[in-house]
């Protein structure tokens, strides 16, 4: 039983983790929380499938094109949902507008297609029980992505003007950083994240219109708990909400894990309001 | 006129105040209303007779797109099948059958508003449909203010209240018939005492659920595990863990999920465990092909059939079935549906157009009064007994198990142990 919480737990908090990274990707650049990261995620998984089982493309071809619609996604979620709105985000208007935005992809997708869950292909077609590749995959997957940010981020140009924009946009400006091009950039840094990350987990979660919205909440939970624009913190809420909801699903059952997901989230917010590893905002006065 | 009330002596309309005894007639009044009065004989006399040309206007409610499509698109070939052939034979007594289709893509609200525009503006004769119990739990009151005669195949047993909806009857199984071929099954054939119960968390699968561990405790099984399961839920290990652990001989599931259905047949078989499911129609669908791991995992998975719509050992259908599926060769497509659908299509016009041939007229009584009249009425999908204390129409003895692998041409195997 242990192992297999730990399998399916770490599996599902891989994906969980990228969400997370996908929703402080598009944060950083912008200070909007965009409620497009779920969907991102789920369209990773419909767009492989499309590209490589139904449509028969080779698997890094597919996988490619998967990373180019995700982040061509992410470059209209910009334009769309985060730019008319930038002006006024003490308002919080972008909780609407990202939101309707992920409405609208959600229900193009069941449209377009299908309702029902689809298959998605055995990529590698190694290990099997508890060492299935639908468990390690997200993990691995995971763990490159994270590895490829902080070398993108520490050790490049581009990372560093990214970083900058993060820390305080209008002094990045002020240096003659093109804020507005490395803002669309970031969202479609974040498309391809929210794509790795329903392109690993497709095998475990399959190619289901219904995963946007699931991923868009428990991706936000992640990125609550570790800390809104943390990264590392991010990663460790997620693999950590994966391994109690899973725990919760087999000790008290399916339909109480998330009771018991929404009273841990709850209580650790009580404690920690900023989550678990993002630091206390400081206000000038 | 707002304080005016109209009413006719003879053939002189008055004009009464109304809450007095006071009558005043004016000579253009008493003119106009003359020639009014004197015209409504002829319009009366001429009305029967556009009745008997008219059309006979079907309304179709049906979810053609969105979540729960597919039936309402088998059942729509078997509508415009039934309702071409009625036409080119000539009509029912000269007159066309129309249907008149608006897609409520499965929500409640735009079922609620198409019924509206059935009743008040396109003024149909009856209507079949929605196919869905939570868009028939909205309309039903709608059509039954109205006396709209009704035909549905949605299996929620409140559906169906001859006091409350006299005008409502129901052409497929209730939750209650398809709950007593499951329990049967695995009470009676399989001889199971110990079995576990699973529903989704949808209103459906948690009101089903229940009703199944009421009835199966009722007949004498212990029912060692009950569960409802997130749909999305993508490991399905810990239930089935659960179930196994709790000693159980047989999983009835309840779902209308096809991915929740196929993680458990790929758990059951990682678990190396040959448990039997048997329950919801969803299991046997197209889609859980696509998401098993193996065919076999399939195996050993029976869902609710009809005997209509069932190949016997010999892998035939009864006769009047082959008869109707010869019939529809080339002209209807099956092999993407279920034939039950394309036969419940057929019946519902089919029934609306007897009730209109055999009565001479299409107003809502007589073929109210005309439906509770039947017994044993012989349709393709089932011979429908309606009278007017019981609009369960569906024979009960036509409820089986079917093997849910076993699909052709949209129909299924008898599930083992059923005689043909």
């Amino acid at each position: 039983m242990v192992a297999s919480i730990l399998a399916s737990g770490l599996a599902v908090g891989a994906v969980y983790a990228l969400i997370g990274v996908t929703y402080n990707t598009m944060f950083s650049a912008s200070r909007v929380i965009s409620f497009t990261a779920g969907m991102l995620g789920m369209l990773g998984g419909v767009f492989g499938s499309l590209f490589t089982l139904r449509l028969g493309l080779p698997l890094v071809v597919g996988f490619l094109l998967t990373m180019a619609c995700c982040a061509a996604v992410g470059v209209v979620t910009e334009f769309v949902a985060v730019r008319p709105v930038l002006k006024s985000l003490d308002q919080h208007l972008y909780v609407l507008s990202t939101l309707a935005l992920s409405i609208m992809i959600q229900q193009l997708t069941a449209t377009e297609w299908s309702t029902e869950p689809q298959r998605f292909p055995r990529l590698f077609d190694i290990g099997a029980g508890i060492f299935d590749e639908k468990f390690w995959l997200p993990i691995v997957a995971c763990g490159v992505a994270m590895g490829a940010l902080e070398i993108l981020y520490r050790h490049t140009l581009v990372g560093k003007a990214f970083l900058a924009i993060a820390e305080d946009n209008f002094a990045a400006r002020a240096l003659g950083l093109p804020e507005r091009n490395l803002r669309i950039a970031s969202y479609a840094l974040a498309g391809m994240i929210g794509a790795i990350a329903g392109f690993a987990g497709g095998e475990l979660l399959l190619a289901f219109v219904a995963n946007g919205s699931l991923l868009n909440f428990y991706g936000f939970v992640a990125v609550a708990l570790g800390g809104l624009g943390n990264n590392r913190g991010a990663v460790v809420a997620g693999f950590a909400l994966g391994i109690y909801q899973q725990a919760a699903n087999f000790i008290v059952g399916g339909i109480f894990s998330s009771v018991a997901v929404f009273a841990l989230f709850i209580v650790l917010l009580l404690a920690a309001p900023q989550g678990l590893f993002g630091a206390p905002t400081v206000r000038r006065v | 006129m707002d304080d005016l009330a109209v009413v006719t002596i003879g053939d002189v309309l008055v004009e009464q105040d109304k809450g007095s005894t006071k009558m005043k007639i004016t000579r253009r009044k008493f003119a106009i209303g003359g020639a009014a009065a004197s015209t409504f004989p002829m319009l009366g006399l001429a009305r029967p007779a556009i009745a008997q040309s008219e059309p006979i206007r079907i309304g179709w409610l049906a979810a053609m797109t969105g979540a729960s499509s597919a039936p309402a698109i088998g059942f729509d070939r078997g509508v415009k099948y039934a309702a071409e052939t009625i036409n080119a034979a000539g009509g029912v007594k000269g007159r066309k059958i129309e249907i008149l289709t608006r897609d409520t893509q499965g929500d409640p609200t735009k079922a609620v508003n198409a019924t509206q525009e059935m009743i008040s503006q396109l003024k149909v004769h009856a209507i079949w449909g929605p196919t869905n119990s939570g868009e028939s739990l909205a309309v039903t009151p709608i059509m039954a203010r109205s006396n709209m005669p009704n035909i549905h195949p949605c299996v929620v047993t409140s559906l169906i209240d001859t006091k409350k909806y006299p005008n409502a009857f129901r052409t497929a199984p209730s939750l209650g018939q398809w709950d007593d071929a499951v329990r049967g099954y695995c009470l009676n054939v399989l001889k199971v005492k110990k079995v576990a119960v699973m529903g989704d968390t949808t209103g459906f699968g948690s009101a089903a659920a229940n009703f199944s561990v009421e009835a199966l405790k009722k007949d004498g099984a212990d029912v060692v595990y009950a569960a409802n399961i997130d749909y999305n839920q993508p490991d399905m290990m810990p239930d089935m863990l659960r179930a196994k652990n709790a000693g159980a001989e047989a999983i009835v599931v309840w779902s209308t999920s096809t991915g929740m259905d196929a993680r458990l047949f790929n758990t059951r078989a990682a678990m190396k465990w040959d448990v039997p499911f048997v329950g919801h129609p969803s299991m046997s669908s197209g889609d859980v092909a696509n998401l098993i791991e193996k065919r076999e995992n399939w195996n050993k998975v029976y869902v609710v059939g009809y005997r209509s719509c069932s190949f016997d050992a010999a892998g035939k259908l009864p006769p009047r079935s082959q008869e109707f599926v010869d019939r529809m060769k080339d002209k209807v497509k099956l092999s993407d549906s279920l034939l039950w659908w394309v036969a419940g299509g057929v019946d519902a016009v089919n029934l609306i157009a007897k009730a209109i041939e055999t009565t001479g007229t299409s107003s809502s009584d007589d073929i109210i009064k005309y439906w509770n009249s039947l017994t044993k009425y012989p349709g393709y999908f089932g011979n429908y007994t309606f009278s007017p204390d019981q609009h369960n129409g569906y024979p009960t003895e036509e409820v089986v198990m079917s093997e849910a692998s076993s699909a052709k041409d949209g129909a299924f195997s008898l599930a083992p142990g059923y005689k043909a």
